[in-house]
């Protein structure tokens, strides 16, 4: 009997998910547990197991194809069986079938996650056939201890983001505190993890260390996804690069008077960093072309109305990129204390999808660690991303003399899918404008 | 408060049962004359004579019978198996007449009885003489089990038992007459059936135990204690009805439990225990129940075996750090 493979729910928010890769051809005979396919969901991709035996007869859509939650993605069965109605079925089902359709849970939890501001799915419409209870739940799995999902619920955690410590790599409630950051976790639980430390090194006599070459240290879904997005991004999309050496002295001083005045009121102080961002914010403005979306899929290039400014921030397992919405409509001090307030919710991971997705243009600085310049992958699906390095005092030639001077190198990565060299320069132009003279930034 | 054994501990609530109530008589095998085979009834025979303290011949499926029928019929007897592994000689008695004669009678007769001796391993008895005998009995409705782990909880459950309308077995270990504890000598020291007592408290791990087990339960609890961790010991007291509440109260807590327990394991106490926790504490638990039994075979004779075939200290040990991933 021929026995459909459908789009399983492989997490809470999940509306649709896209086939990226087959992993079994047709006419191979698979078994239980094996892999023959992976899916990407708007939080990761996972592989889709088989939960029958038999010979995979039909892979019912391609790569890259989006298929709804219940929707068939290829049918088992034995050799030269005819599926044509169970295709039938499915064809048809797909249109009404009101009664069958799941409704979509969570419409405004389609969220992406770092590094991941995907673009909002075209059709939002749920599957037309609801899969099997019992088929989501096991396809779906995150193996966790029911004390990890209750508080993984109970605190708005994704457990498929959460990596597991536990045997065969079960989430339990220790890595769900470790997910929740210190700021969440108990006094108790702290004591508990001393204690836990030192009766490791009681026990041993030292730390529990290595004894050969290297440590093994499992990847988590974090820099899984870091790995993927950034080499999708980079190998897909063909980056090239402008570097442009901006003068600092005037930035230096409107800074100071500035943070006199954000001092006197009482406000958050401004760094170059917010300085920066706003310019970029006002350039995008002007560069509808910078502030824009390559979308292969969809077959077009979205220039977005608003300007969602994103800020990389370094985490203990990896990056996250908090959006500064509407930066160009916002003052410096705003900026300033939103940029604060997001690190630090970004550091103690209390940042919300909402609060690091759906950005057009991101920026990541590394002059606070003395880095001359450097170039940055772009944060798909922007079309842009600036790379600042530190000021550096150097000399200058003005006027035939040589002065001291302050010069910041900064690096804007383009997708050369929608960015030309000249659209890019003409965009750094802007920038350079704003930042050597700050004044600008009031016309 | 006064220091006495166990097999004391059961004499003394016997015996103040029997003064405040005439209808309680005590029956069985060498209970009289013998002063019972381990010295539970010494003096019996002489204060309440042999009306009240009765000699049996060897037919526990007669004598059982004689009770119930007694209790049917307005008495209050106290039935003392040799061993429990005698009970199966009973067991139409206790099964079918005991456990069902009230619901059967749509309650125009109750059963008053207590049936109680020692239960489980004591050593190197071989294979028919070593049966806990706890998940045997507490499956069928219309029964109580109780298996107390100290003198003074053997005290006020038995006397609880004796007061009880209904039948109950009451579970008592020959290696544990000996055992010395304060008892309380309160003549209406009734501890009620069906309550859990909170052992210990902790915080990393919750150890369910009753009867012997209990008091390995206490050694695990002390190694974890060295190790930096804090085990929370249970002693149910009361097999059924089981005190789910506490034992659930207290995984909530910890969110991890180690069940010990000298049955066999299939469909054993811990099985029922576990199936409880899981339904009603599902959401609590970090880590999958783990139970230490008996092993799955009966009893052996060697010494070497039987050690290895009663749930031990470093099994329970381990157990407990295994569950808090340790």
């Amino acid at each position: 009997m021929a026995i459909p493979v459908e789009m399983p729910k492989m997490s809470d928010t999940m509306e649709e998910g896209v086939v990226v890769a087959w992993m079994a051809e047709e006419g191979q005979e698979v078994a239980a547990g094996d892999i023959i396919a992976q899916v990407e969901t708007d939080k990761a991709t996972m592989d889709l197991e088989v939960y029958d035996d038999g010979v995979l007869l039909k892979r019912v859509v391609e790569e890259g194809d989006a298929v709804p939650i219940g929707g068939l993605i290829a049918v088992l069965g034995s050799k030269g069986e005819d599926i044509s109605d169970l295709l039938a079925r499915y064809a048809g089902s797909s249109g009404d079938g009101a009664a069958a359709t799941k409704p979509a849970k969570d419409q405004d939890g389609s969220v992406a996650e770092a590094l991941v501001s995907e673009p909002e799915p075209e059709n939002k419409q749920a599957s037309a056939t609801a899969p099997p209870e019992e088929l989501v739940t096991q396809t779906g799995r995150v193996k966790s201890s029911p004390l990890a999902r209750k508080l993984a619920d109970d605190h708005g955690i994704d457990l498929a983001a959460v990596p597991g410590t536990g045997p065969e790599g079960r989430i339990i409630k220790r890595d769900i505190e470790a997910r929740m950051g210190e700021s969440l976790v108990g006094k108790g639980a702290r004591k508990d993890e001393a204690r836990r430390l030192r009766v490791a090194t009681l026990s041993t006599g030292r730390p529990s260390s290595v004894e050969g070459g290297y440590e093994s240290v499992g990847i988590s879904q974090m820099r899984k996804t870091v790995a993927r997005r950034l080499a999708e991004s980079k190998f897909g999309s063909p980056h090239f690069y402008l570097t442009a050496d901006l003068a600092m002295e005037r930035a230096v001083a409107a800074r100071k008077q500035i943070n006199e005045i954000t001092e006197a009121q009482g406000l958050a102080r401004i760094s170059f960093n917010d300085l920066i961002t706003k310019a970029c914010a006002h350039a995008l403005r002007e560069h509808r072309w910078i502030n824009a979306s390559y979308l292969e899929q969809e077959g077009e290039v979205r220039l977005h109305n608003d300007i969602h400014v994103a800020v990389a921030v370094a985490v203990d397992d990896g990056l996250i990129t908090p959006v500064i919405r509407h930066a160009d409509e916002k003052g410096l001090s705003e900026i300033a204390s939103e940029t604060r307030a997001l690190a630090e919710r970004a550091r103690a991971k209390e940042l919300q999808p909402e609060e690091y997705s759906g950005s057009t243009f991101t920026t990541s600085n590394l002059g606070m660690f003395g880095i001359d310049e450097f170039t940055a992958i772009i944060n798909p699906p922007n079309a842009c991303i600036l790379a600042i390095g530190t000021i550096r005092d150097v000399p200058v030639v003005e006027e035939g003399e040589v002065i001291a001077g302050k010069r910041m190198k900064i690096t804007l990565s383009c997708d050369h899918r929608i960015v030309d060299g000249a659209t890019g320069a003409r965009f750094l132009a802007t920038v350079r404008k704003y930042i050597e003279d700050p004044l600008t930034l009031l016309l | 408060m006064a220091e006495i054994q166990f097999r004391e501990a059961i004499r003394q609530a016997m015996v103040e049962e029997m003064r405040r109530d005439e209808s309680i008589f005590l029956m069985g095998e060498e209970v009289a004359e013998y002063h019972g085979a381990y010295k539970v009834s010494q003096g019996m025979l002489a204060e309440f004579g042999s009306k009240r303290v009765i000699d049996t011949p060897i037919s526990e499926n007669g004598f059982s019978g004689l009770g119930i029928g007694a209790a049917m019929n307005g008495l209050r007897p106290i039935i003392e198996f040799m061993t429990f592994n005698f009970s199966f000689v009973a067991f139409d008695q206790i099964i079918n007449n005991a456990a069902k004669i009230r619901y059967m009678s749509g309650g125009q007769f109750r059963v008053p009885i207590v049936f109680r001796g020692p239960n489980g391993a004591a050593g190197q008895l071989g294979a028919t003489h070593n049966t806990s005998t706890e998940s045997i009995f507490a499956t069928l409705p219309g029964l109580k089990v109780v298996s107390p782990s100290n003198p003074d909880d053997a005290k006020g459950l038995l006397k609880t038992a004796i007061r009880d309308d209904n039948p109950v077995l009451f579970l008592e270990s020959e290696v544990m007459y000996g055992m010395k504890g304060d008892v309380s000598e309160d003549e209406d020291y009734l501890i009620p059936i069906g309550k859990a007592r909170m052992a210990r408290e902790g915080e990393d791990v919750t150890i369910v135990a009753h009867g012997r087990s209990y008091w390995v339960a206490l050694k695990v609890a002390d190694r974890l204690s060295a190790d930096g961790y804090s085990a929370e010991v249970i002693d149910p007291r009361t097999i059924r009805p089981l005190d789910i509440e506490s034992i659930v109260a207290s995984i909530k807590k910890t969110n991890r439990c180690v069940i010990i327990d000298e049955s066999t394991p299939f469909a054993g106490i811990s099985a029922e225990i576990t199936y409880q926790i899981q339904e009603l504490a599902f959401d609590y638990l970090d880590a999958p129940i783990a139970r230490i039994t008996a092993k799955d075979t009966p009893a052996p004779y060697a010494k070497n075996l039987m050690e290895y075939y009663m749930p031990g200290e470093d099994d329970a040990y381990e157990a407990c750090r295994r569950v808090m991933y340790l």
